[in-house]
């Protein structure tokens, strides 16, 4: 399969009173079409300014991509002018926000908000296009399409709004949809049924997704590839299988040990990461994970550690330690 | 919906009781009454009895629920009395100066809402660029600047630069429209500039805060065009508080412009106000006081639909 999207050196900084932070700090990744890609990390680790940057929504003008490339399909996305970039958002790339109850207008029906879409982009005629929505309801499993589609947003529940903005994401069948934390706000129950249906639909419509989240139990199931990012830097990238099973940096390791295990009993303890993510106004020198870092040497301080390859192909990890850690590695939720 | 609205056309009849017992207590609470009044100029030579005769034919000898009593039946039945001071009835009284108010408030209205919006909705979009200075202090201006001032300045220039003024005789809009906006249009101007400056800055405020709420974002990731975002996205959302400021101030201009009828002639419904004050005409009062409340009531009644009309959370309930 070919690249689709391919972010090269990607740079995002916002300007704030404290000083520049820099959100996003030279990072590389790619999507190959019709591939599930995770983006994983803390919050404030740069994941969503990622996806905004792609898209080219990053609030301006305290916030500005200074640097990069990312081709989508070939085209650098940055280069395109104002207009060229609208025609791509929503019918090439569409996205998916976190926040169902804030992410879909109040005063406009449901119905309505599907089918601008499809008018804008298709120039579809309005029965057409209310067809082609209620469809699209049907698809994301809300019962009745038809009564459904005159209905506002707080007539639905927090699940059935995260299933009309994945029917509004994929109203132009776009070639990629960036998931930001799609089921962060929903229910536990719900956040499953949300993920089966986004990733059958996905396998269906052979759509690629950027999937960001924060949680790594959500990635073992749904990715094919895994980034982890930290600091605004990826530091670990490997398929999903390999991240789970073997993490070579061991903020990914931080990361595995602190997602709580239902299938386990209950004699482990979580393990969360100690300390808080640094402060990107003023990054340390070296390694930006360092000062939380267990397996910290004196080298940590001083070189920051490239992303090199490690173990099986396409595994990459930026730490200089990366050897010492499978040594140390535990089932997930093991005894200690 | 319907069970809203008419909750809501339920409660204006309360309401405006409560407003007819206010005003009737509380215009006899003020020392002297329009017997008295008249007969102020006699000094010492007016016998009590006099007195007394005058106020049993105005029903003032009566116990005061009985008064109440009286007139509030006599409004349920739109019958609101005579003048105490001119003998006239109320209605014909207020009828004239009634549409005189209410079409300069009609037509400050639309000149403020006209200049309020789309400069609202300009400096929301060009945010801290010189766009939105100027705009900023134009609105203002129009905050410090009183109405009968522009007024004074409005026919001061009419004069000086095209040695012309406008109308001072009442025309009804009905009798001669063109008449009748030669002499509305500057009153209406005056205050419309007031006006849209609050209802600017309410537009702004409301806009910059839609523009950076989650559905924005959507809408723009949706790839739609920035106009359809603004008009259809923003705009209907920003309008709630854009709506209320307009709405509470329209009804204020009812009775609400002594000065500034005064400065270009104009006997509206505040000129009256204070005459009727002035000479303790009770029936008079309470007949204005009654209509101004109405208007209010009746303002906020259409606000209702209007904000039911706009918010779908609000229909529903």
């Amino acid at each position: 399969m070919g690249s689709l999207l391919d972010v090269v050196d990607l740079q995002t900084q916002f300007v704030t009173r404290g000083g520049v932070v820099r959100a996003v700090d030279g990072v590389s990744w790619d999507v190959a079409e019709g591939e599930t890609v995770a983006l994983v990390g803390e919050s404030g680790c740069g994941k969503s300014v990622s996806a905004l940057s792609i898209m080219r929504l990053v609030a301006a003008p305290a916030g500005r991509v200074v640097g990069g490339r990312i081709l989508f399909k070939g085209r650098d996305l940055l280069q395109l002018d104002e207009e060229s970039m609208r025609r791509v958002r929503g019918s090439e790339i569409a996205m998916i926000f976190q926040e169902p109850m804030t992410s879909l207008n109040p005063v406009l029906t449901i119905g309505r908000q599907i089918t601008e879409g499809l008018e804008t982009h298709l120039g579809m005629a309005p029965t057409a296009a209310r067809a082609r929505a209620a469809e699209l309801l049907s698809m994301v499993g809300i019962p009745d399409p038809a009564r459904r589609l005159p209905q506002y947003p707080h007539q639905f529940s927090g699940g059935m709004r995260q299933r009309m903005m994945i029917a509004m994401a994929l109203a132009c069948e776009p070639a990629l949809v960036l998931a930001d934390e799609p089921t962060t706000a929903l229910d536990v129950t719900i956040q499953a049924q949300i993920l089966e249906l986004m990733k059958s639909l996905s396998r269906r419509l052979g759509v690629a997704m950027l999937m960001i989240t924060h949680n790594l139990g959500i990635v073992a199931r749904y990715a094919d590839r895994v980034n982890v990012m930290y600091a605004g830097k990826i530091i670990e990238r490997g398929t999903a299988r390999e991240i789970y099973a073997t993490p070579r940096h061991p903020y990914t390791l931080g990361l595995l040990r602190s997602v709580p295990r239902l299938d386990e009993p209950r004699r482990a303890r979580l393990d969360p990461i100690e300390g808080q993510p640094p402060d990107l106004t003023r990054l340390p020198g070296g390694c930006a994970f360092a000062p939380r870092c267990a397996f910290r040497v004196e080298r940590c301080a001083v070189e920051t550690p490239p992303l090199r390859p490690i173990g099986a192909p396409g595994h990459v990890t930026a730490c200089w330690e990366a050897e010492r850690l499978t040594a140390v590695r535990e089932p997930v939720g093991g005894r200690r | 919906m319907w069970k809203y609205l008419v909750k809501r056309f339920l409660l204006m009849f309360p309401t405006l009781l409560g407003v007819a017992l206010l005003t009737f207590v509380l215009i006899r609470v003020i020392p002297g009454d329009v017997v008295e009044l008249r007969y102020a100029g006699d000094r010492g030579s007016v016998s009590q009895d006099v007195l007394e005769k005058e106020r049993a034919r105005f029903g003032l000898d009566q116990p005061l629920w009985r008064q109440f009593a009286t007139w509030v039946l006599g409004v349920a039945r739109l019958d609101f009395g005579e003048s105490m001071w001119t003998g006239a009835p109320i209605w014909q009284e207020i009828r004239l100066r009634f549409a005189l108010s209410l079409q300069v408030a009609i037509m400050a209205t639309l000149v403020a809402v006209v200049l309020a919006i789309p400069l609202g909705v300009l400096a929301a979009l060009k945010q801290d660029s010189w766009i939105d200075y100027a705009v900023r202090i134009f609105s203002i201006a129009g905050l410090a600047t009183p109405s009968f001032w522009l007024g004074i300045v409005f026919i001061l220039l009419l004069l000086v630069v095209f040695h012309w003024l406008p109308p001072m005789i009442y025309t009804p809009f009905w009798v001669s429209p063109w008449e009748n906006l030669k002499q509305l249009i500057w009153p209406a101007l005056a205050v419309g500039y007031r006006y849209s400056a609050v209802a600017t800055r309410m537009t702004r405020s409301a806009m910059l805060e839609v523009l950076r709420e989650d559905y924005i974002r959507t809408a723009r990731a949706k790839g739609l065009v920035q106009r359809l975002i603004l008009a259809r996205h923003a705009l209907k959302n920003a309008m709630l508080p854009v709506l209320t400021v307009v709405a509470l101030e329209f009804a204020f201009l009812i009775g609400g412009l002594v000065v500034t009828e005064q400065v270009f002639n104009l006997n509206g419904l505040g000129l009256l106000f204070v005459q009727a004050v002035a000479h303790r005409d009770y029936t008079l009062i309470q007949a204005l006081v009654m209509l101004v409340a109405g208007v209010f009531i009746v303002v906020n009644f259409l606000m209702d639909i209007g904000y039911a009309w706009i918010d779908p959370r609000i229909r529903y309930r």
